[in-house]
């Protein structure tokens, strides 16, 4: 059977991330999973250092001076932009999942990533002009 | 008149015990052959223990799927112009996602025996599958004619995938897109085979199946569909409806 | 011989892709006002102690909010870290140990959650 001859091996899992003919919904996988793996590293780092409200003002405002430097902000730009591309592409995986839009599922993607893209923009000139 | 191109074939070869190797050969092809012509030739005229599986040279049998430069084509409808160019390379390999058996054959056993649990058709009545012109008629009129059905069970959409990639248990698109086209109302006990963690929830609407099926099934749409009949019986059993 | 042919693998269902979906939905709201809360309302960008607290008790829904957004982003992020694995094709035993380690991720998550909610609620100085 296949299932006891194949093993789980790194380059199948490699191939996740292959863009092959780089189709539209190829991209939106392999965005999905990325920033989804990426978003919730971010998450559980987020909470944990959330801890500091609780030390009181002098400990979070300390840690809020530090990410304040253009390194920090530009990570956070990134999860910014995860966000808004995991959270549009969520919204073209569920429409399709109830029957609307597949034969479109190319421009969901593409006028969905656009608006994913404008937003950052948006929020990313705010986050390094302020 | 007819154009003559050079084309090197860089064949994917694997016999038991052996390593796996890649073999070139030189042919003159004319653009307008099929990449299967080649593999025939290469058969007939160079090597006579090169395997592979192919039948009807017209897209019905489903027999001779492979990669084609890396992309998975049925190689009996792929015109050589339309994957290389004079001078070009076409490199062929076994689909993926399937154990080799020899060269270019894979082992599909299992694929098959899903597709007969998932009760899979090879006539439909029209009714139940609009043609490409989209006519749909009303079920069970007493005329109803019957066709052959999309699915010629080549397996492309199962390499394709990213998932069975690395989840060999995922029931895959073709199957999937069979249970759709049956649909849950006619066959319930179906349900509990494809509302399950192998089962339709493992899709991630790559629609890398719909992309290289040669044979308009769209399994992606289906597998979308499926869910939608999932969801509904579902949440209709939770209120006690039939 | 392991076949889903014979033996279909419970643990996904149509519910727990529906909790997936529905939280994703109610996370992209709340993200939204998220990202402006954190990064427009400061006039130095991200909140400092005071202007968090000095929010929390202008909106007193706000906390209240985010403990729903807490439970929504962590059922959301663990049903999906369930996902990728399933489609690894864990093994059933290695499927009840995930399962056990997720649910005490997200329940140590929430309940850390509100505990620091109510911390920092706690440190208001009076009105």
């Amino acid at each position: 059977m296949q299932s006891e001859t194949r093993k789980v091996t790194l380059s199948a899992i490699l191939r996740w991330f292959d863009p092959r003919k780089t189709e539209a919904g190829n991209w939106a996988f392999i965005l999905n999973r990325v920033s989804a793996i990426g978003l919730t590293i971010y998450l559980y780092l987020h909470l944990i250092i959330l801890g500091k409200l609780a030390q009181g003002p002098e400990a979070y405002d300390s840690f809020i001076d530090i990410v304040r430097d253009p390194i920090f902000v530009f990570g956070e730009f990134l999860v910014v932009a995860g966000g808004f591309i995991h959270g549009l592409n969520g919204i073209r995986v569920i429409l399709n999942s109830f029957g609307i839009g597949v034969p479109y599922q190319k421009q969901l993607f593409f006028g969905l990533m656009a608006v994913a893209v404008i937003a950052s923009v948006i929020i990313g000139i705010r986050m390094f002009t302020v | 008149m007819s154009e003559t191109w050079t084309i090197k074939y860089v064949i994917y070869r694997e016999k038991k015990g052996q390593e796996p190797k890649f073999e070139e050969f030189s042919l003159e092809m004319r653009p307008e052959e099929y990449v299967l012509d080649g593999v025939e030739k290469i058969w007939a005229y160079h090597d006579r223990s090169l395997t592979f599986q192919h039948a009807c040279h017209h897209s019905t049998c489903g027999a001779c799927g492979m990669l084609v430069n890396g992309v998975e084509k049925l190689t009996c409808i792929t015109k050589i112009k339309d994957v290389t160019e004079n001078g070009g390379v076409v490199r062929i390999e076994p689909m993926r996602n399937f154990p080799v058996v020899s060269d270019l054959v894979v082992d599909m056993s299992t694929f098959f025996s899903r597709m007969e649990t998932a009760k899979a058709r090879q006539v439909v009545s029209l009714s139940e599958s609009p043609t490409d012109s989209g006519i749909k008629r009303e079920p069970n009129a007493a005329d109803d004619l019957y066709r052959l059905s999309d699915c010629i069970e080549c397996g492309l959409c199962i390499s394709a995938c990213p998932i069975t990639a690395t989840n060999p248990e995922y029931l895959g698109p073709a199957i999937l897109a069979a249970v759709q086209l049956n649909g849950l109302d006619r066959f319930p006990e179906l349900l509990s085979w494809v509302d399950n963690a192998d089962g339709v929830w493992r899709c991630h609407s790559a629609f890398e199946c719909t992309e290289v099926c040669p044979s308009n099934v769209e399994p992606a749409w289906r597998i979308m569909d499926l869910r939608k009949q999932v969801v509904s019986r579902r949440v209709k059993n939770l209120f006690g409806m039939k | 011989m392991q076949n889903s042919n014979t033996l279909p693998k419970p643990g996904e269902s149509t519910w727990l892709w529906l909790i997936k979906i529905i939280t994703g939905v109610l996370i992209i709201g709340i993200l939204v006002l998220h990202f402006i809360v954190n990064h427009y309302l400061g006039p130095e960008g991200l909140l400092t102690f005071d202007e968090i607290l000095q929010y929390y008790r202008n909106y007193p829904i706000v906390p209240i909010m985010e403990g729903f957004f807490l439970v929504f982003v962590v059922s959301h992020s663990l049903i999906g870290v369930r996902s990728i694995i399933l489609d690894l094709n864990p093994s059933r035993q290695f499927l009840r140990v995930l399962d056990v380690i997720l649910v005490v991720i997200g329940v140590v998550s929430i309940v850390y959650g509100i505990w620091l909610l109510g911390a920092i609620l706690a440190q208001a100085p009076p009105a």
